[in-house]
């Protein structure tokens, strides 16, 4: 941890949705200024662990702390930035439009933040163009430049890259890169393995629990492979072929 | 509460209009030509020509009849003709040679007149029948062997509008209301579902924006609309503009001049009122649709039975005990009721049944607030 306190914290949390845990104790501290990387397939608890620490979700029991502050705390959503798996950008209003609501609801005051924003996301000139004339591509940018007008110390990221060409993945990483650089805490998920290694540390999930933490060298060594897919299915208990073999033991 | 925070959500539903001509022209063009039709078919639709035939009358009856149908300056052209009996009568109506018959039993002063119609057309048939009353009125006194004997005229009086006034000035207060209702109930249903199936509401909740504001945004933005609705309409059909000849286009008529007594400023009221609890109505019950077709089955649920059942077409007091009961909950029976009370009875600010009205108005939009705020969940407001 490099400062005084974590920028995200999490203690024994889970959440049941009746008899599925789909978090199911999860410890977590994330340092400012680095890139976390949340990994794990289809339904093992992503989206549900990124909604309970940003209060969008209630836990059934632990606790999770955003900067210190326990959430679910309404003012601390200021200082969080959330880009859902979905687009969520009002397709009839235009670029500069959307990001002005996304930045008055955050109570930004700062008028350059919008065009600032516009020129990270590479916008600026398709400002006044309606969402719904854009590409897919653009549309994952203006939906990331909603998330950012804010300039969030953490900002969670759902499956930000979905959808995106790998031209455009690449900008998008040398953007969390800059931000992170800058400061800002970033919490990933994704189930693409590949860019895992663009991430500080990684998270691996499976069935609401992490199996295994770690960079992806540690991880790769813990594993004993130089492939961070099959190191995921052998932390996960499950041979090449995704069927389940004796356990590795711990690996925490 | 953040009221610039309320205000940008009232500014995203305005800005996203701006782009939506559809949306637009269902929220004022769809009224406006629905009001029209109306106007046209109430105002200017007429029972054509009526063919009377008449059997075992006197010949000074007969006679009378011709003479009140040649002055008659009722909308249909009555022409009359004499047949040998009834049943040479009923044969003519049903070869579609007569539309009414007159058959006339006995003489002065027991004399029996009944009136025979084709019987498939009550609407239609009763005009008819009007129409033939209002001729033996006139004509009646020719039977009565006394020299300049005439039955006394009988003039009718009303108390609030004239006695000329039609169906038409008794529905059209009534459809600014139930305009807005409608219109803005579809299109915030719509909008909200969008919202939460598009992911724009889970991106809502996670910046400080209150379930409250959201609220409040909304209504305060589709209220907007709603109120320029209502304002659009209200010219409508309380205006009168005369337009005169300009070149080929010859001159019309701006407006169904809709006969009124009372403060249109007080009916924009009501309207706008019923329009904000549309407006919540159409947030909560998008948590039961999935698609924007599911918002549109809603229209029979949740709009036709408060248009039959609210008084819209028929009192609720004419209704039976149960569909009474459930009228009397229908929050459109309320604006109906004030609407007709301030525009066809004058009825302002200090009448308690409006007072009464509008508090139930009140009543109900903060219900639906609650029920809307309600469905928009998150754990942390």
């Amino acid at each position: 941890m490099t400062g005084g306190f974590a920028a995200v914290e999490a203690k024994e949390l889970r959440k049941a949705f009746g008899p599925i845990r789909a978090v199911d104790g999860i410890d977590l501290s994330l340092s400012p200024g680095r890139i976390y990387g949340l990994l794990g397939p289809n339904g093992s608890g992503k989206t549900t662990l990124i909604r309970l620490l940003t209060g969008l979700a209630k836990a059934t029991s632990g606790s999770a702390e955003i900067l210190g502050t326990p959430m679910p705390n309404r003012s601390a959503l200021a200082r969080i930035g959330y880009m859902p798996q979905s687009e969520a950008i009002y397709p009839e209003l235009s670029v500069a439009e959307n990001i002005r609501f996304f930045a008055t609801l955050q109570d930004t005051r700062d008028r350059d933040s919008i065009d600032r924003t516009l020129e990270l996301v590479e916008l600026s000139d398709r400002k006044s163009s309606p969402a719904l004339t854009l590409s897919g591509g653009m549309r994952r940018r203006l939906s990331l430049a909603c998330s950012l007008v804010h300039d969030p110390p953490v900002l969670f990221l759902d499956e930000p890259t979905v959808g995106v060409d790998p031209a455009l993945r690449v900008q998008f990483w040398s953007h969390f890169r800059r931000l992170a650089d800058a400061g800002t805490t970033i919490f990933v998920a994704s189930h693409v393995m590949d860019e895992a290694d663009r991430c500080d540390d990684l998270l691996f999930i499976r069935s609401g629990k992490l199996i295994a933490r770690g960079t992806g060298g540690e991880l790769r060594s813990q594993a004993g492979t130089d492939n961070l897919e099959t190191a995921f299915l052998k932390f996960a208990g499950l041979d090449a072929a995704g069927q389940p073999i004796e356990p590795t033991g711990s690996v925490q | 509460m953040n009221i610039r925070r309320v205000f940008a959500v009232a500014r995203r539903i305005a800005e996203g209009f701006r782009r939506d001509e559809r949306s637009l022209g269902l929220l004022f063009a769809a009224p406006l030509l629905v009001t029209l039709l109306l106007g046209w078919v109430i105002r200017d639709s007429s029972l054509g020509d009526v063919n009377l035939v008449v059997a075992g009358a006197p010949d000074q009856l007969v006679t009378a009849l011709k003479d009140a149908a040649a002055d008659s300056s009722d909308k249909a052209t009555v022409s009359v003709s004499t047949l040998a009996d009834q049943a040479a009568v009923e044969r003519a109506i049903r070869d579609g040679d007569a539309d009414v018959g007159l058959v006339v039993e006995g003489s002065v002063p027991t004399i029996q007149i009944a009136v025979v119609t084709e019987g498939t057309d009550p609407a239609n048939e009763a005009g008819q029948f009007g129409v033939v009353q209002a001729l033996l009125a006139k004509s009646v006194g020719a039977l009565v062997p006394v020299p300049g004997f005439s039955l006394p005229e009988v003039r009718r009086e009303t108390v609030y509008l004239s006695p000329d006034a039609n169906q038409l000035d008794v529905l059209a207060p009534v459809f600014l209301g139930i305009f807005a209702y409608f219109f803005v109930f579809i299109l915030t249903g719509i909008s909200f579902l969008r919202e939460r199936v598009g992911g724009t509401l889970e991106r809502l909740l996670a910046t400080p924006v209150t379930r409250g504001e959201i609220v409040l945004g909304y209504s305060l933005g589709f209220g907007f609309f709603a109120t320029l609705q209502v304002l659009v309409l209200t010219l409508f059909v309380f205006g009168n503009l005369d337009i005169p000849a300009i070149g080929p286009i010859p001159a019309f008529t701006i407006g169904l001049n809709v006969q009124t007594v009372g403060s249109p400023a007080v009916a924009f009221l009501v309207a706008v009122l019923l329009a904000i609890g549309a407006v919540n109505l159409g947030i909560f019950l998008s948590t039961f649709a999935r698609t924007e077709l599911q918002i549109l089955q809603f229209i029979p649920i949740v709009i036709v039975p408060q248009i039959l059942l609210g008084g819209v077409l028929w009192p609720v007091e004419r209704l039976p005990d149960v569909l009474r009961t459930i009228g009397q909950v229908l929050p459109v029976t309320y604006a109906v009721d004030a609407l007709r009370e301030v525009m066809l009875k004058g009825a302002d600010l200090t009448s308690t049944v409006v007072q009464t009205d509008l508090g139930v108005l009140v009543g109900v939009a903060v219900v639906f607030v609650g029920l809307a705020a309600g469905t928009i969940k998150r754990e942390v407001a």
